[in-house]
């Protein structure tokens, strides 16, 4: 699996799929939601046909990290009672002939937060212990109700998985690999897909039965009680018309800022591994220096020569903090910063449609 | 659809002894779209021998019992014959617990079938769904149609039961169907969704991409046009007497018209350089921070070719005075920033 490609380009969600992981997470929202996926990968595109939500179970932490946080939703698709629920659920779903092949899991996250150990973990733990042919798909609730949807597929790349499996993240191992933080994820275009049923059904939903002219109405609570007032199926989104763009900037300035800390925390921690080493590196030397003037003074004597390498035993060198969290936490920035550009982009233009529209007179 | 007009009345009905007979008071049905996904994708699925499928429904009651809002389905398998029909029972509570799992609120709430169909076998399910012990009692079962033949326009229906028949046993297999008037609704969430989902319905392979932030914008806007458009070619053609005029229609669209709001115009200068300065900072902020903590990663992993631990210290200090340096410098930087760009 080292050098090999993904071995999928892309994935293929059906519309069922996508109304599920919705319903789940907006139902569990801000606690994350997770659950799994089934489906097929045909012709290098991975199509997810079905998928069920996880039960929340209580669970200890087996992360080898011990600092990522106790967040059971979060950690469900890798505990064990879930494994055998999903090869239950799996096994029930082949009887009424689902595709019943394990396609990955989703989870929910909030403003793009989703980059963190759990993921990570999640991800390593379905693509090396079930399937090579795995994805995460997150869905963004709170970008969600901006108006469009954010469903977002990602898979950890083979250069991620060689070096997590061995968990090889201190500076040298780093330099070697040249892993950097783009180089964790690889981002799988999306595709939304509907079966001719659904295709069909959406159709007529827009097309409401009434043929033929209907009556005026005669007065204006006649209006607003006909049934076309009313038939709202599927009218169009205008959400992402709305102009109040506080609560977002705010939110993400809240997010940019932990992030912040987040980087601060762990430059600090490494700092204070340089300087324990340096302080160890100077007893070494200062060791290293007595014993070879011992080892001078006792040749002068003609005495037996003390051995040189003892340090070894003597003193021991911290360990090197890995260096992944940070890592993570600036691809975590690099996917706020994506995020608030793109919303930037369609702020402006609203803003000044707006000016334009009240001020008519001046140009913007 | 839902034009249909209901008039439901409650009434005691058949030979069971009052107590165990499942009540038939009016109630309204929700139905979710994920559920008739479930149900039209379970359609597709079944085998090809099958004239219809049938599955277990779940959702929610209100408490008293008179709206029902359909969540979630799964499919069952089951068989029929001529004059026998096997549902896979076992498979149902099965799948039932495991769906209770994981979604704790649901419960069962009745049962689907893909046709629109109403026969004998029908009354023996439904009087198992809405039976006692494993069943809905005592509220009623829902039972959803929805017709997936082909050429024919997809026609959903909602029952309830009664029990009817003279005896206990002709009592088991039949049942009164009751249509009970429905609706589709869907929350704030599942728009998004549901709007993705609609995009892909005209084009020829039955799918789309995820739209970017701009993109959605863009196609909203285009709708607006389009209704506007709508609506000033109907008031044209009322101006021009080539379409009758309507007192409520004018009143209608004249209190449209009145939501525009009137703003000064200063006060709207002033809100849209605060808010455009706003957002041009965050956006500045945001991507000098990615900048900063890519290059102190940068540096801190590039240290040995700096000639080993005395360098990497010195880099991490450098990264240290960066951070802070970009702490401290925000206030000036904001309001250095924000002119700038607001002018560019």
């Amino acid at each position: 699996m080292a050098e090999t490609q993904a071995p999928f380009a892309a994935v293929k969600v059906e519309a069922l799929v996508v109304m599920k992981i919705i319903k789940h997470c907006s139902q569990t929202f801000p606690t994350t939601a997770t659950g799994s996926l089934v489906g097929m990968d045909v012709d290098g595109t991975l199509e997810v046909t079905n998928t069920f939500p996880f039960p929340v179970v209580e669970m200890p932490t087996e992360s080898h990290f011990d600092n990522a946080a106790p967040n059971p939703a979060a950690a469900a698709p890798r505990a064990k009672s879930n494994v055998a629920y999903q090869a239950e659920m799996v096994r029930m779903l082949r009887e009424v002939n689902v595709d019943a092949n394990n396609a990955g899991w989703y989870t929910s996250a909030n403003m793009g937060n989703f980059v963190n150990m759990n993921v990570i973990e999640n991800q390593f733990f379905y693509q090396k212990e079930l399937n090579e042919r795995t994805v995460a798909l997150v869905h963004d609730v709170s970008r969600s109700a901006q108006g469009s949807l954010s469903l977002r597929a990602f898979r950890l790349s083979a250069k991620f998985m060689e070096a997590f499996k061995d968990n090889k993240f201190t500076s040298e191992d780093l330099q070697k690999s040249t892993l950097r933080h783009q180089d964790i994820f690889e981002e799988l275009p999306v595709q939304i897909h509907n079966s001719h049923l659904i295709t069909s059904y959406i159709h007529q939903l827009q097309a409401p039965a009434a043929s033929g002219p209907t009556d005026l109405p005669a007065s204006l609570s006649a209006l607003e009680a006909s049934p076309f007032s009313k038939h709202n199926t599927l009218t169009p989104n205008f959400d992402n018309l709305s102009l109040n763009v506080d609560p977002f900037l705010e939110k993400n300035c809240n997010l940019l800022l932990d992030s912040i800390e987040a980087h601060n925390t762990e430059v600090n921690n490494y700092q204070y591994y340089q300087r324990v080493l340096g302080r160890e590196q100077q007893k070494i030397n200062n060791w290293k220096q007595k014993r070879s003037q011992e080892n001078a003074t006792r040749a002068t004597l003609k005495q037996p020569l003390l051995p040189e390498d003892e340090w070894q035993r003597l003193f021991k060198l911290p360990a090197e903090p890995s260096r992944l969290e940070s890592m993570l936490n600036t691809r975590q920035v690099e996917q706020f910063s994506r995020q608030v550009d793109s919303f930037v982009s369609s702020t402006t233009g609203k803003m000044f449609a707006v000016k334009g529209n009240l001020l008519p007179g001046e140009t913007a | 659809m839902a034009e249909d007009s209901f008039l439901h009345l409650a009434r005691p009905l058949g030979p069971v002894s009052v107590g165990t007979a499942p009540t038939t008071a009016p109630l309204n049905v929700v139905i979710q779209p994920q559920a008739i996904f479930s149900i039209l994708d379970h359609s597709l699925r079944r085998n090809a021998d099958q004239e219809r499928v049938i599955g277990t429904l779940l959702g929610t009651r209100s408490e008293d019992g008179g709206e029902v809002e359909v969540r979630s389905a799964f499919a069952v398998g089951h068989s029929e014959a001529e004059d026998q029909v096997e549902v896979d029972m076992e498979y149902h509570k099965q799948m039932l617990a495991l769906h209770l799992k994981a979604n704790p609120r649901e419960v069962l709430v009745g049962w689907y079938a893909t046709s629109s169909e109403l026969n004998t076998f029908s009354a023996l399910i439904q009087n198992f769904y809405s039976g006692q012990g494993d069943g809905t009692w005592p509220h009623p079962a829902v039972h959803l149609t929805v017709s997936t033949e082909a050429g024919k326009d997809l026609e959903t229906r909602a029952y309830i039961s009664a029990p009817v028949g003279v005896t206990a046993e002709r009592a088991a297999d039949s049942a009164a169907f009751i249509p009970v008037p429905y609706e589709l609704r869907y929350g704030e969430a599942d728009k998004s969704g549901l709007e993705a989902i609609a995009n892909a319905k005209d084009s020829e392979d039955r799918s789309t991409t995820v739209m970017s932030d701009v993109e959605a914008l863009e196609r909203a806007i285009e709708e607006v046009l389009g209704m506007i458009d709508r609506v000033s070619r109907y008031v044209e053609s009322v101006i021009d007497e080539e379409a009758p005029a309507s007192t409520a229609m004018g009143q209608f669209l004249l209190n449209a018209l009145a939501l525009a709001p009137k703003v000064e115009p200063a006060d709207i200068e002033r809100d849209f350089n605060n808010h455009i300065q706003d957002v041009l900072v965050v956006s500045y902020l945001a991507n000098t921070i990615r900048t900063q903590m890519e290059l102190s990663n940068r540096l801190a992993t590039a240290q040995l070719t700096l000639g080993g631990g005395e360098a990497s210290g010195v880099s991490g200090e450098g990264n240290q005075r960066n951070q802070r340096g970009g702490k401290g410098g925000r206030q000036q930087r904001q309001e250095r920033a924000a002119p700038e760009e607001a002018r560019a």
